[in-house]
């Protein structure tokens, strides 16, 4: 397999724009300028080429739930937002070949017939989006952004705006509000954002991973793609795992690629004198998987059947030494603080799953404990007004279901067992 | 306050979007860099820039977590305790910290060097336990190079 998105990793700096162009960049961009929207769309419709930010929807579909004949202005927005515990992927493509995310921009934003584009970039990742910011100046005086782009008659700034923290503001429509100004609370839905986005505008949010593959898509098409695919995948994916493993990292493998390949050849298995337990697929808001399911092949449909989420393919891997509760809790903690406040089962409901949480691992758990958590998980997620508190509740809730003994042990024992074991 | 040509620095970039108030964010971390935090004044040069009232700035700058509406440390440190940091030791880094310091979580240090304070995810999940010290990222901490994190940025903030 070849690299694809990770082709420019190799070299000790990010390229600059003579050194990108010098690898073929800017090609595609060519190749788009010359060619309709709608064989374009065709093109990655067939490839199935589906969102990386963790929703997965078809990139295909959304371009046709807009449409070709959407109002002006409308608007293109990268999603940079990367704030999801466990996922590093987003990161490497922003640092490391700004430029490719530029063409990914611009490429996208002709298919889209788009009349402003900005980059959407995490408060956390500043230096990131200088990175960014000047190669759109690189970009912008090689005539390649802005007006009339390589003579093709087709006009598209390009904006980076760099955001001020809080993992909502990953949320579509959140990011909407954040990007005009306002809190980041999610928005009601319908309108959808393609109907009524930035500024009432029709605009289209996409993952920055999902996007840097529609460059390679137009000028290779999909035959090319789809066979970078292996177990029913297609295309490459950058799969990252971190935990406790041996060797956490990142690399672009094919879409497919199994979770036993990733924990234990790629990331070096477990640490010394662990065993795996269990890992979560696709970043935090994702359901446990176990053991028995590291044949699955990493790709939404794989994952989905094994009853979890694909997410963003950030695997967490929890080792035999640490305590699953203690686990449990460091990802439900990060929920209890990025809730919006919006509505209120998320915003009270969190903490005080967090609250039982804690006084079981500290040895203060009640009887009836473990089934008043159920209780509030099956009522929280449904009740809550977006996708975050269902994202939180999904691993909680897979969690408290296997690791059920070993919370009813806390209980009665009155302690952790994991305490002063090791 | 604002110099003239900070202001005008301004007024081009909030000119960029098509509504004023989309250019608040930047703007409030603009005037947070200059100010330390968002004081009070900051919060008023911004309102007459972004035509928001000071309330509407004050329900951003309390929502947004990379703004900071009091007093910091002249670097603020972010340690992240999301999961993989968790794992790695992120609850021992926050307790040594706090004893190096002197202060709590988000409070300022006794020198006024720095503030440190947990934060979510920084997307360094594969160097963990991670940290930004201002916008410099620190990987593979532990609680002894924490230690010499902190007195080098005490050292920077007297030199």
């Amino acid at each position: 397999m070849e690299q694809v998105l990770t082709r420019n990793f190799r070299l000790p700096q990010p390229p600059g724009l003579a050194d990108y162009r010098a690898g073929g960049g800017y090609e595609a961009l060519k190749v788009a300028l010359g060619q309709e929207p709608e064989a374009m769309i065709e093109m990655v419709d067939k490839t199935g080429l589906r969102g990386y930010g963790g929703a997965g929807f078809p990139l295909a579909r959304k371009w046709r739930a807009r449409g070709a004949n959407a109002p002006h202005p409308r608007y293109l927005v990268m999603n940079v937002d990367e704030t999801e515990p466990g996922s590093f992927k987003d990161r490497q493509l922003l640092y490391r070949d700004p430029h490719q995310v530029i063409e990914a921009v611009l490429v996208t934003g002709f298919i889209e017939r788009a009349d402003h584009a900005y980059v959407f970039v995490r408060g956390e990742y500043a230096e990131g989006a200088r990175r960014l910011e000047h190669a759109v100046a690189e970009a912008r005086e090689a005539g390649l952004v802005g007006r009339n782009i390589l003579g093709s008659g087709f006009d598209l700034d390009i904006d980076v705006h760099l955001s001020a923290g809080r993992y909502i503001c990953g949320e579509e429509t959140a990011l909407l509000n954040a990007l005009e100004g306002r809190r980041g609370n999610p928005r009601a839905k319908p309108p959808m954002p393609f109907e009524k986005g930035l500024w009432g505008a029709p605009t289209l949010v996409h993952n920055i991973e999902t996007l840097c593959h529609v460059p390679h898509i137009v000028t290779r098409g999909p035959d090319w793609f789809n066979g970078q695919g292996v177990n029913g995948g297609h295309g490459t994916k950058l799969y990252s795992v971190c935990g406790e493993v041996k060797r956490p990292g990142f690399w672009e493998l094919p879409m497919g690629t199994t979770a036993r390949e990733l924990i234990y050849e790629h990331a070096g298995g477990p640490l010394d004198g662990q065993e795996l337990v269990a890992f979560l697929p696709g970043g935090a808001s994702t359901a446990f998987m176990l053991p028995e399911h590291l044949d699955t092949p990493m790709h939404f449909d794989a994952v989905a059947a094994a009853g979890s989420r694909f997410g963003t393919c950030g695997i967490i891997a929890l080792g035999s030494a640490t305590c699953p509760l203690d686990f449990m809790i460091g990802i439900h903690k990060f929920f209890v603080r990025e809730s919006c406040g919006f509505c209120t089962p998320c915003r009270d409901g969190l903490p005080y799953l967090n609250t039982l949480l804690e006084r079981i691992e500290a040895g203060q758990g009640r009887p009836g404990d473990l089934e008043l958590m159920l209780e509030l998980c099956a009522k929280i997620a449904p009740n809550s007004f977006c996708a975050f508190a269902p994202g939180a509740i999904m691993p909680l809730e897979s969690g408290l279901k296997i690791f059920g003994d070993v919370i009813r042990a806390h209980i009665e024992n009155g302690a952790c067992p994991y305490r002063g074991a090791h | 306050m604002l110099t003239d040509h900070e202001r005008s620095h301004l007024e081009e970039h909030i000119a960029r979007y098509p509504e004023r108030r989309a250019g608040a964010i930047y703007t409030l971390q603009f005037l947070q860099q200059k100010y330390g935090y968002l004081r009070d004044e900051a919060l008023a040069e911004a309102s007459d820039l972004c035509g928001l009232s000071v309330t509407q700035l004050d329900e951003l700058a309390t929502f947004y977590s990379l703004l900071l509406r009091r007093p910091a440390g002249r670097t603020v440190v972010r340690i992240c305790d999301s999961i993989a940091c968790h794992l790695a030791g992120a609850p021992a880094l926050l307790a040594e910290a706090q004893r190096l310091t002197g202060a709590p979580l988000g409070g300022v240090s006794q020198d006024g060097s720095v503030t440190v304070m947990p934060h979510v995810c920084l997307g360094l999940c594969d160097r963990a336990p991670a940290a930004l010290a201002g916008e410099r990222e620190v990987g593979g901490l532990d609680p002894v190079s924490l230690g010499e994190l902190l007195v080098s940025l005490k050292a920077e903030a007297e030199g």
